[in-house]
């Protein structure tokens, strides 16, 4: 009785810490996207007003014959206004002389005459006699205004400053309560597993464990009696003739299919062991494990964006009555989401496909949005299956060194299905071949490659 | 830099800002359909018939909605509407005449009992998926025709259950306005629209599409299947029965033979005519199936003379649009607003052509 209450606890607080790391997460994202907002914001407010002030200052710098660049803006302004209405007066006149074979000479001169007339009206409305007493009124109100601005800026900006400085501590005491939270959980989890018998262990280097995996389909052996490990950091490769049980491997550690026998470790985002065979299928992304399919699984109706957010579901802290009334939290997830959408997409050079629909697209830009999408669950460990398929030879190496990026950039293991030797060997650190579902050999692409066992599955014995 | 410039950009910011809200359309739906009731307050000739057609129009958009969210969505094809919205109608038709329960009272029932049978629809669509869906889901409904004929102390049976347009607001049963409701209708009929537009937007719309596309990639992107198709038929029979008590409370009378398979039907045919994954799309659709036919055709004697030939219009509506617009009406819509605003453009230039001579 007693241990099944402390399993219960156990799995209660790892659930409590992992939204409390979710949340920590989020407003971190969050700051800086609010801190942009509020300077827009007082910064549209300062040209606002400083566009005031200039309008105020205008009429006595008119008087005074100060030549400011407001003025002469606006004088522009309109003298363009007025060049523009004259030279479609003098195109329509010409246009109707010439349907009524007439001489136009005449019209054009006296539209002429009407121009510089009003251009003469616009120079003494902006330019007209100046006085010393005008000028001294000028500088008079020019100090007058100019401080009367001045004070107003400096009272936004120090707001603005006080603002930042308020949502930045507020920020930062937020995320400063929830690791204490965290802290006072993960005692009380260490408490409660100290008393538990051990738990699943792996070695330190290693993130996912296959061990003595079988699967059969009636009187098929899929897969038997296969065990292999995949280390942290590295990108390895499964390879094998047709027909060799590799999508079945996947299938099992996805858990699209049950294994007949046979346990998966996984070293979950949060360092913690976890046993795949007890999740189900939609709760192995939440540990850090985001499968592609062969063939491409996009949304077609959502563009790009919003299928890399597909991906981000998980993620989301609220729930369907915050997406119901569109609630605050959800507009303001769905902004820190939108960036890192956007960034992920500029860092695979993606970026020109941000806002358009998958259908119609390149077939090697799919294959990339769809490795973009694995990405914004905050993977560790990425799962491919036959990335290359259907690309031709440069899309390959494009994706071969997009793969290399995706490692290094964002510390995720790759474990990919290929059947492109090329690819294999070139990007991957160990290899393991398999075939009727039994492990052939393991190594470095070099060992497999010298390998007399492989050589044979692939080209037949003697 | 220019003062004039700059605050004549700002207003046009602002307007643009006000035109193009997501919701101003919806705004424009309702406010012209609360314009249709005042004309007729003020005086305009409008006869009750056609006042009418608005109103169940605007209660079946509520319905249509809910399914689109189902069938263009979530993917999944149902035909126990017309069950679901009856079962709406004869809820707020028995507490209402044995109790005196409050309307709002009934609205919290119906959508307590929409939840329940959503779930247990959506139950069954975990196993059961396309076609056999539909014939599930159809049985359902016939299953539901059967009870409100035979359940007579319910709802009265085939003789329809009757309010004589009584309700109880509060506490006491009043004869209310037809006119209050049709307002009420409009008001909820564009918050159900905003509803609609929010989940669509949200990550729960995204999981829809997900699902529709591929149940194996969305259950990768950690989309629990069981949880959201359980949430498409709640959402969907929430919408159902809730336009079912509006029904009840605007018609006042409910009968088994209006919840029949053809009402499913023409559900279906409204949310397809118009445009699965379109909100105005389906506001067309509905007005295409039931408006045109309750408030234009029904309004000449040949017609009321020939019920049948109504239906006859329907279909071919159907086949047209699905022959020629297999994306639904509100496709051509928008190619036909494309078009006219190229022509447009054209005739324009021409006339400036002509009127000020060409650019050499």
């Amino acid at each position: 009785m007693v241990p099944i209450i402390n399993e219960l606890l156990i799995t209660f607080h790892e659930k409590r810490i992992n939204s409390i790391k979710t949340k920590i997460n989020f407003n971190e994202n969050y700051l800086p996207i609010k801190l942009q907002n509020i300077t827009e914001k007082s910064e549209k407010k300062i040209k606002f007003l400083t566009l005031k002030a200039q309008e105020r200052i205008l009429p006595f710098e008119i008087a005074a014959g100060v030549e400011s660049d407001y003025l002469k803006g606006k004088y522009n302004f309109h003298l363009d206004k007025i060049n523009d209405k004259y030279y479609w007066k003098e195109r329509a006149v010409k246009a109707s002389a010439s349907r009524k074979n007439l001489d136009p000479k005449d019209q054009v001169q006296t539209l002429l005459e009407e121009k510089n007339l009003e251009i003469k009206k616009l120079n003494n409305i902006y330019f007209p006699a100046t006085s010393n007493d005008a000028k001294t009124e000028y500088n008079n109100q020019k100090a007058v205004i100019e401080n009367e601005l001045n004070s107003k800026v400096s009272l936004i900006t120090e707001t603005l400053n006080k603002k930042i400085a308020v949502t930045e501590a507020l920020t930062q005491s937020k995320i400063d309560k929830l690791i204490v939270a965290k802290a006072r959980l993960n005692e009380k989890l260490e408490k409660l597993t100290s008393k538990k018998e051990e738990r699943y262990s792996l070695d330190q280097d290693v993130v996912l464990s296959i061990k003595n995996l079988s699967m059969h389909f009636g009187g098929l052996k899929a897969v038997d009696n296969l065990s292999f490990d995949v280390k942290e950091g590295e990108i390895f490769g499964l390879i094998g003739p047709n027909g060799a049980g590799k999508t079945t491997v996947f299938n099992c550690i996805t858990r699209f299919y049950r294994p007949n026998s046979g346990e998966m470790y996984f070293k979950n985002i949060y360092g913690e062991v976890v046993h795949l065979n007890d999740k189900q299928v939609h709760n192995i992304i939440k540990e850090g494990i985001v499968r592609t399919f062969q063939n491409v699984e996009i949304v077609w109706e959502l563009n790009v964006v919003d299928n890399l957010l597909v991906a981000a579901h998980t993620i989301y802290r609220s729930g369907f009555f915050g997406h119901l009334l569109n609630s605050r939290l959800l507009r303001q997830e769905e902004k820190v989401m939108r960036k890192k959408a956007e960034q992920i997409l500029e860092d695979l050079s993606l970026g020109a496909y941000k806002y358009a629909y998958p259908l119609g697209l390149p077939y090697g830009i799919l294959k990339k949005i769809e490795l973009a999408r694995t990405l914004m669950a905050n993977p560790k460990l990425i799962i491919l299956d036959e990335p290359a398929a259907g690309l031709n030879d440069a899309e390959t190496d494009d994706l071969a060194k997009i793969i290399k990026k995706i490692q290094k950039d964002y510390n995720t293991t790759i474990f990919l299905v290929e059947h492109d030797m090329g690819l294999v060997m070139e990007i991957c650190d160990t290899v393991c071949a398999i075939s009727f579902g039994k492990k052939l050999a393991m190594g470095t692409p070099k060992e497999i490659q010298n390998s007399k066992i492989v050589q044979e599955a692939y080209l037949g014995g003697e | 830099m220019i003062c004039k410039n700059e605050v004549c950009n700002d207003r046009k910011a602002k307007i643009h800002q006000i035109t193009h809200h997501p919701y101003f359309g919806f705004f424009i739906i309702t406010f012209l359909m609360l314009m249709v009731q005042l004309l007729r307050v003020i005086g305009v000739p409008i006869s009750i018939t056609l006042l009418r057609a608005f109103g169940i129009t605007m209660i079946y958009i509520i319905v249509a909605l809910g399914f689109s969210i189902l069938l263009g969505y979530a993917g999944l094809a149902s035909l126990g509407t017309a069950g679901f919205v009856g079962i709406g109608t004869y809820l707020l038709g028995y507490f209402t005449k044995n109790f005196g329960l409050s309307i709002f009272l009934v609205i919290v029932i119906s959508i307590l009992g929409a939840i329940v049978i959503g779930g247990i629809v959506g139950f069954i669509s975990l196993r059961i998926e396309g076609m056999y869906l539909a014939i599930i889901t159809l049985g359902l409904s016939e299953i539901l025709n059967e009870v409100f004929k035979n359940a007579v102390s319910i709802t009265n049976g085939t003789n329809g259950l009757g309010l004589n347009g009584i309700l109880v607001i509060f506490k006491n049963p009043v004869v209310v306005n037809h006119n209050t409701i049709f307002i009420a209708t409009a008001i909820i009929m564009f918050f159900m629209m905003v509803l609609t537009l929010n989940i669509i937007k949200s990550p729960t719309g995204r999981a829809f599409l997900a699902m529709r596309n591929s149940t194996s990639a969305a259950q990768a992107m950690g989309i629990s299947i069981l949880k959201y198709r359980l949430l498409a038929f709640v959402v969907s029979t929430v919408y159902a029965m809730l336009a079912g008590v509006i029904y009840m409370s605007y018609i006042s009378f409910s009968i088994p033979t209006t919840w029949s398979l053809a009402f499913s039907l023409n559900i279906l045919a409204a949310v397809i005519v118009g445009g699965s994954q379109s909100i105005y799309g389906i506001v067309l659709g509905t007005f295409m199936i039931f408006g045109l036919n309750l408030g234009v055709l029904q309004q000449f004697s040949f017609f009321q003379n020939n019920p049948a030939i109504s239906v006859v219009f329907n279909g071919l509506l159907i086949i047209l649009v699905i022959m020629f617009y297999p994306g639904g009406l509100i496709r051509l819509v928008n190619t036909t607003y494309h078009k006219l605003k190229k022509i447009v453009l054209k005739l324009m230039t021409k006339w400036r052509v002509y009127r000020y001579g060409s650019d050499n």
